[in-house]
């Protein structure tokens, strides 16, 4: 379903990808975890098209996404939903009128159907009676939901989650993870990208350990967890000394933004 | 001990480096700029829907509006110190009813745009910078790109089409209140009749200095969205980047307002 081969990728001088090689099998749910700056979100960015590698191929349902830069990704898009981290929904508009914006823009069904879907995917992350609201109206959570509730409208194939329970509180993560793991019983196939241990052992079929820009480890939770790597132990145990070091970089920035935003229309 | 070379290279180096990257980005911007204008004009068709249409005259309300109290003052104050100045020296040739046509070619073919231009750039151009760009660092920009819905349609075309139309519509109403400024000063301090300075005014004015200041405008209100925009959409870094890109929005407009105005009035005049 989702196939990423030896892909590098610099940003600002760095190497943030290293020859990742990943594979997401069909219906499954995949951890991607990871300090901050050794690519997760970049890898994300890769599957969905928003960042083309230097070097390698990202095979997405069954298409080189890496070659389709501007023709064909618009399709490939529309089969993929994205939760981004703070939801980034737009703040002049209703939280309705955000999670209606794909199907209205993109005219894909009446507005009396939008509206109908727009109800049905708002009750499905318990955010009924709230579609009226605007995003600065509601909490952190709440908007984390409703960024996925858009994310689900157009009934997407692959969903793709970047850190979506970071800055939450307990009770709300819970619910967010219930989400995940409901989806999970539909079957859509998800990829997650987080920091959070416990969210990533209780809603992963596989959780793949990201440093340097490539997977050091790959496994299900059970083997995560008992893996006798010093780098997995490290991270999972949260111990300051160890093979994954103890400062991590800051944002990547591109050396020409210009040419990261070649597909604006 | 560095020779005195090694020092100067080094100093070279921090000056060179810096100026180097500068016009790099200065390329980048500029190149990304003509590209994002022209695949702009290509989507034009879009603007027809009626989400769009509905969008750009949103826009249009929210910047004639926004801009309405500051254009005033400044074009009123603008054409009574026209007034004034040109009074000053033309009372002592005897030649106060020049000051009608003085303050009406001014205002119409120079003043009007220009100082439009600038009210705009720093109201709405930097407006317009700072919101793409906090929907940029925000991951709002690339949302829309997930859902397929191209930002030049959805943000860049309203707000390229409604400055470009709001530009001549508060140039005219710069120039009227700058006029009437002129008008204050000409009639309570020089003795101009309100009559005599009116008739003066339309006199001297020609179909081609309305044309010239109309010409102006439009391309001021191209330019202003255009920078806008571009700068808008490059934004990277958090709250600082959004800071750089409403203010390089202005300094870059500024800069092209003059170059633009001087090279639109050379081409007329000669």
């Amino acid at each position: 379903m989702i196939r990423l081969e030896n892909v590098h990728k610099t940003l600002g001088g760095r190497a943030i990808l290293n020859g990742l090689t990943l594979e997401v099998k069909n219906g499954e749910t995949l951890v991607i975890l990871g300090r901050s700056g050794t690519g997760k979100s970049v890898t994300l960015r890769h599957i969905v098209g928003l960042m083309i590698p230097d070097e390698g191929r990202v095979e997405v349902l069954g298409q080189e996404i890496s070659s389709h830069r501007q023709a064909s990704l618009p399709k490939i898009r529309s089969r993929i939903g994205y939760l981004f981290q703070d939801g980034a929904l737009l703040n002049w508009l209703s939280i309705a009128d955000n999670v209606g914006l794909p199907l209205r823009e993109r005219n894909l069904m009446p507005e009396k159907e939008i509206q109908e879907r727009v109800e049905e995917v708002l009750s499905e992350v318990e955010l009924d009676g709230h579609g009226d609201k605007l995003p600065s109206e509601i909490s952190g959570g709440m908007r984390k939901r409703a960024g996925l509730a858009r994310a689900l409208v157009c009934r997407p194939e692959i969903l793709l989650h970047d850190e979506p329970t970071s800055g939450l509180d307990p009770i709300s993560s819970s619910i967010i993870n219930g989400l995940i793991q409901k989806l999970h019983e539909t079957g859509i196939t998800q990829v997650m990208v987080t920091h959070d241990m416990s969210s990533a052992f209780q809603v992963a079929d596989r959780i793949a350990l990201l440093h340097s820009g490539k997977v050091i480890a790959l496994g299900n939770a059970d083997e995560i967890q008992k893996s006798k790597d010093p780098a997995v132990q490290q991270f999972i145990q949260g111990l300051v000394e160890g093979p994954l070091g103890r400062e991590t970089s800051g944002e990547f920035e591109p050396e020409h933004p210009a040419k990261e935003e070649s597909d604006l229309s | 001990m560095k020779s005195t070379v090694e020092q100067l290279g080094a100093i070279m180096a921090r000056i060179v480096g810096p100026v180097l990257s500068l016009l790099r980005r200065s390329a980048d911007s500029t190149g990304f700029g003509l590209v994002l204008l022209a695949r702009t004009a290509l989507n034009f068709p879009y603007l027809l829907t009626r989400r769009r249409t509905r969008d750009t005259l949103d826009l249009c309300y929210n910047y004639c509006v926004g801009s309405f109290l500051v254009t005033s003052v400044v074009a009123l104050f603008t054409g009574m110190i026209l007034a004034l100045n040109g009074g000053n020296s033309l009372e002592e040739l005897g030649q106060e009813s020049l000051i009608g046509p003085i303050v009406a070619v001014s205002m119409i073919r120079e003043m009007g745009p220009f100082m439009t231009a600038l009210i705009l750039t720093a109201s709405l151009g930097s407006g317009i910078a700072a919101e793409i760009g906090t929907m940029k660092v925000s991951e709002e920009i690339d949302a829309l790109r997930v859902m397929s819905i191209p930002p030049i349609r959805f943000l860049v075309l309203p707000r390229m089409v409604a400055l470009t139309l709001v530009t001549p519509v508060m140039t005219i109403f710069a120039a009227f209140i700058g006029i009437l400024g002129g008008s204050l000063v000409a009639n309570s301090q020089f003795d101009v009749g309100w009559l005599s300075f009116r008739n003066d005014a339309l006199e001297t004015l020609d179909i081609v200095d309305v044309f010239t200041g109309m010409l102006k405008s439009v391309v001021f209100g191209i330019t202003i969205a255009t920078v806008g925009c571009t700068q808008g959409l490059l934004t990277r870094g958090g709250a600082t980047g959004v800071g750089q890109a409403a203010r390089r929005s202005v300094v870059v407009t500024f800069l092209l307002v003059i170059i633009l105005g001087y090279y639109l009035s050379w081409s007329f005049l000669t």
